[in-house]
């Protein structure tokens, strides 16, 4: 279709005061999103002197890059939690994301019979959980997830709410059609998926592969409860929380714990490392969006039947 | 495909059988501390189970609990039956609460163990801790958990900057001659010297409350905002204070009334720093100005010899000017403590362990500062000099039991635990010791009124908010809350256990 200068002025677009005020709420919108990060890097190159004087700013009284000295002093430990923070995220996220689609596929399949009991089955665990205490016993005690790098992906490896959004994504997008014809043209089981279907679903596993990837990389609740001894196969993550939960927990405790607790105060990182190690967290995954972000755009606007 | 399986399973197999062969070695018992902060325990353990192989007839493992992630820990580890935790941190502030978790059958009931295998446990803790320890639990009165020989009795202080009072002109008499009432012209003359952006008045609001107005912490009370006040006799702890042994609302006396007040004033003549009014940055600013010896007065809940320390952390000269006389109270006496977990397969090994541990100097000092040579070093005097490694291995001191065994170190001084164990020795009871408040039947009420008060306490206690048309206000909620039926609850037991008593 030819475009005249005319037609593209008056379909699908606004006028340019209207397009003005609407760049102006999206920047500030875009704005809003990258100003905390922004603050955060701030505060990470901030001083002790500063932050001691002025609190959090903008503008500090004086810079310093003592907290990234200390965050590479750290060494072995950081590397190695930094190392595990990647080992976790792209297991957890290969697998997790095969497994959802192996899940997923047989209930789109309307050809397959106990559909309706194995919805039901992961559905109602989005409803019913088992509970913290009882969850600990089965992984802890049954399946020996304890201080191994199993315990921080098997217990997040299925989640019934990514079943749900790939199924849905199925259904939507890959047409019953296009199975009948590769069956009829001789694919089996696996070949009608793998080559077939897959494909066609790129956007929905991208989509799913981010979701499992940032809770993944996110996590720290795991390390908390099933690390014990072996802190080695510790994430990041959890390195990050531990001193805020450590702070937390002393001013909280303050009175109860006394000159205690002033004590232990003392060995807390400073702020100005905290947030260096935000930086150490947020940089890997911000830099992972702009690829997934391609096939989740992308997955708004295709669909498998042209025409 | 089958052969490879078939060599799996046989590995898996032989692994198993060797397993077994190893398991002959001796029982593993494994022990979980709070508030550590240790990444390198390997020399300590090696020389630990060198000298308890005999002693215990065990190998020990330890869990370095930290103070973030200590509560989850160990009420997962208990409530869910984990047998590979044998020994668990208890007290009457963490989440595993003594009193609570033996009541439901979580702790070994000690008593028959000390019979048999605490001779030298016995010898080596005071009595009272013992009888603080013995309490009403699943299997009837007794004792399930060792007492710590710590600081056992709570006093509160004024942390005094010396060295900028008497820039002011001011001596240390002169500040103990005052009150709290009449701080004002201190402040003021502080704020004339140091600046406008100077805030003298270092406070920890709700520590400051129960100093100011001579109340205590009432063990099971609200954990982070308490509800309930006891009045101490201010002249002699182990009597009744001036309201007898009842509680009340904290925030409905007299006493506190004036406290919020003069506060108020205090916090408009902007001596005290805004921060310390908002619960996420108030112990963030306390510490930072604290380190910088930015401040004039503070306060502190007080242990024998800090002053040293934080004379030399700050660069300051500070000196703590009690406020009462150390008292005996439910809280301190149970602050610290070793249970045994009733999922624990190897019980008489891990009590062994703590009766050795709480008694035997050499293995308290191994566990508590390391291996002679490598995390410390005796100087000349015999004193304890740590050495950088020792960053890797700082277990919490006092929670591990027993620290009047340690020895003295360098910065304490010689003749330090000596003097340490003298001062609590005096340290007298307050006439309600061992109470705790069973919040079973209004823990409804406590989390209404816990809401609540998160939000006013703290401010009025730090004097942002003025008491004339707030104090009302958070009363008026508080009743709302159910602040009665608290209160009545927590009387009618408290009534009952002193008669019983």
């Amino acid at each position: 279709m030819r475009k005249s200068k005319g037609q593209s002025a008056t379909l699908n677009t606004f006028g340019p005061g209207a397009q003005a005020a609407f760049h102006a709420v999206l920047g500030l919108f875009a704005l809003l999103c990258i100003v905390p990060f922004v603050f955060v890097i701030i505060i990470s190159f901030t001083s002790e002197d500063s932050i001691r004087q002025i609190g959090y700013s903008f503008t500090p009284l004086s810079w310093s890059t003592q907290a990234y000295t200390y965050v590479f002093q750290l060494g072995g430990a950081l590397w190695r939690s930094y190392f595990n923070s990647f080992l976790i995220t792209f297991v957890g996220t290969s697998l997790s994301v095969i497994i959802c689609i192996l899940y997923s596929y047989p209930l789109y399949r309307r050809d397959f019979r106990y559909r309706g009991f194995f919805n039901f089955l992961s559905f109602f665990t989005m409803i019913f959980g088992g509970g913290l205490v009882p969850t600990f016993v089965v992984c802890k005690t049954l399946l020996g997830l304890s201080d191994n790098y199993a315990a921080l992906i098997v217990p997040m490896l299925f989640s019934p709410f990514n079943v749900i959004v790939m199924r849905t994504f199925f259904q939507t997008t890959v047409p019953r059609e296009l199975i009948e014809a590769s069956t009829i043209d001789g694919a089996g089981e696996y070949r009608t998926l793998i080559q077939v279907v897959l494909p066609v679903v790129k956007p929905g596993i991208a989509t799913i592969a981010l979701l499992n990837a940032l809770a993944f990389w996110n996590e720290w609740f795991l390390s908390l409860l099933y690390l014990t001894k072996n802190m080695d196969v510790m994430p990041l993550q959890y390195l990050l929380m531990r001193m805020q939960r450590n702070a937390d927990f002393l001013a909280k405790n303050a009175g109860m714990l006394g000159a205690d607790a002033a004590k232990a105060a003392r060995n807390l990182p400073s702020q100005s490392l905290k947030m260096a190690l935000v930086v150490f967290i947020v940089v890997p995954i911000a830099c992972a969006y702009p690829f997934f972000q391609r096939y989740v755009v992308a997955g708004l606007t295709i669909g498998s039947v042209k025409g | 495909m089958k052969k490879l399986f078939a060599l799996i399973l046989a590995v898996a197999m032989i692994l198993t059988v060797a397993n077994f062969a190893l398991a002959e070695d001796l029982p593993v018992i494994t022990i979980m501390f709070h508030g550590s902060n240790v990444t390198d325990d390997t020399a300590v353990l090696e020389a630990v189970n060198a000298y308890i192989a005999d002693k215990v007839g065990a190998k020990l493992e330890v869990v370095w609990g930290t103070w973030g992630d200590f509560d989850e820990k160990a009420t997962n580890a208990l409530t869910s039956g984990d047998s590979s935790i044998d020994m668990v941190f208890t007290c009457s502030w963490s989440s595993d609460e003594y009193n609570t978790y033996a009541k439901k059958g979580y702790f070994v009931k000690l008593d028959d163990l000390i019979a048999e295998y605490g001779a030298d446990l016995v010898a080596a803790i005071p009595e009272s801790l013992m009888q603080a320890a013995t309490i009403e639990g699943a299997e009837g009165m007794g004792i399930y958990a060792v007492n710590g020989f710590k600081d056992t009795a709570t006093q509160n202080t004024w942390d005094v900057n010396v060295t900028l009072l008497e820039e002011l002109g001011y001596t240390l008499d002169d500040f103990k001659a005052m009150s709290f009432y009449d701080f004002g012209d201190l402040f003021a003359k502080a704020k004339e010297v140091k600046g406008d952006s100077f805030y003298p008045f270092l406070v920890e609001p709700m520590v400051l409350e129960r100093m100011v107005t001579g109340s205590i912490i009432v063990a099971g009370d609200s954990g982070a905002t308490n509800l309930l006040s006891l009045y101490l006799n201010q002249e002699d702890v182990s009597a009744e204070g001036p309201y007898g042994n009842v509680l009340l609302n904290k925030f409905a006396t007299e006493e506190y009334r004036k406290f919020v007040e003069q506060m108020h004033i205090y916090y408009e003549a902007g001596y005290i720093d805004p921060s310390l009014a908002v619960a996420e940055t108030s112990n963030d600013t306390r510490t930072n100005a604290q380190k910088s010896g930015e401040y004039l007065i503070g306060t502190q809940s007080y242990a024998l010899g800090y002053e040293h320390q934080a004379s030399e952390e700050r660069g300051i000269h500070v000196e703590f000017v009690p406020c009462t006389a150390p008292y005996v109270d439910t809280t301190a006496s149970q602050g610290a403590m070793m249970a045994i977990s009733t999922a624990s397969e190897h019980p008489v090994e891990s009590f062994k362990f703590l009766a050795l541990l709480n008694s035997d100097p050499y293995l308290m000092t191994l566990m508590n500062y390391g291996v002679e040579g490598i995390h410390y070093t005796l100087n000349a005097d015999g004193l304890v000099e740590f050495t950088d490694e020792r960053a890797n291995y700082s277990p919490w001191t006092n929670g591990m039991g027993n620290v009047t065994i340690l020895p003295d170190t360098a910065a304490e001084g010689a003749g330090f635990r000596e003097a340490f164990k003298a001062y609590y020795a005096e340290a007298k009871a307050i006439p309600s010791l061992g109470f705790v408040f069973n919040n079973e039947e209004v823990t409804n009420e406590m989390a209404a009124l816990g809401t609540v008060a998160a939000q006013y306490a703290l401010a009025l206690d730090a004097g942002a908010l003025d008491p004339e048309t707030a104090l009302p206000e958070f009363l008026a909620a508080l009743d709302d809350a159910g602040m009665q039926t608290y209160l009545d609850a927590a009387n009618a037991q408290l009534a009952a256990y002193m008669a019983a008593k």
